[in-house]
């Protein structure tokens, strides 16, 4: 196994845990008002489509290699 | 925050202005940036987003070594994250340094994130030595809620920086 495909496999069992680690914390948090907290459910949201991203990225589906 | 916000926006558009003015982008014959090894860091620092939620979780449900043990993860995380910046510089193409307003977008654009990350990492270690100081409280821990939001904010922007340069 190289580098590049460490790299990947990484990179995908990370994004996964990143992804549904934020996706559970944003249902969990879902009903708490307040500015704050609803400042940090959109950031949550973003979080788990950044993981996603780089999930797909990770697996040569998204990018510009 | 948000002038932070309009920084990166302003220079985002720019990029974006630069990119589809039709000059072609990026310019012939540079090379492709490894997005293997961006898509490992991203994931590096959206996990460091995950364990300062966790951080302040555990501040608020009272569990103090659970939110310093979380909080050392971020910042560690995000010197991990500040080190692979640092190889994927050391090893970009000698191109890129030399290819104009392209190279010149994207070592601004991810050199001032980068900046911000490790002003993040600066203030996370401030708050963790100011916490074990006691200096919050349960009730009182505006300075955990901010250091939080700050550093979600730079994530989110790497969301945009990852996408836009690596990405689409």
């Amino acid at each position: 196994m190289n580098v590049v495909m460490v790299e990947r496999v990484v990179a995908v069992i990370g994004a996964i845990l990143v992804a549904a680690t934020a996706s559970v914390a944003l249902r969990n948090d879902w009903r708490t008002p307040g500015l704050e907290n609803h400042v940090f459910k959109g950031m949550l949201g973003l979080l788990a489509l950044g993981a996603v991203l780089a999930f797909f990225a990770a697996l040569g589906v998204l990018g510009k290699a | 925050m948000v002038s932070d916000l309009v920084l990166f926006s302003s220079f985002i558009f720019a990029y974006l202005y630069l990119r589809n003015s039709g000059q072609g982008w990026p310019p012939p014959g540079m090379s492709r940036l490894d997005v293997t090894f961006a898509a490992l860091n991203s994931v590096v620092l959206f996990g460091s987003g995950a364990t300062m939620h966790f951080a302040l979780e555990n501040w608020k449900h009272g569990h103090f070594m659970k939110y310093t043990g979380w909080l050392i993860a971020t910042i560690v995380l995000g010197i991990w994250f500040l080190c692979g910046q640092g190889w994927e510089y050391a090893h970009i193409h000698a191109g890129w340094a030399n290819s104009g307003i392209f190279g010149a977008s994207f070592f601004t654009l991810t050199g001032m994130h980068g900046f911000h990350v490790f002003c993040g990492i600066l203030f996370l270690t401030i708050l963790l030595l100011q916490s074990v100081q006691g200096k919050y409280t349960q009730q009182k821990f505006f300075g955990l809620t901010a250091g939080t939001i700050y550093w979600h904010f730079v994530d989110v922007i790497w969301v945009v920086l990852f996408s836009i340069f690596y990405l689409f």
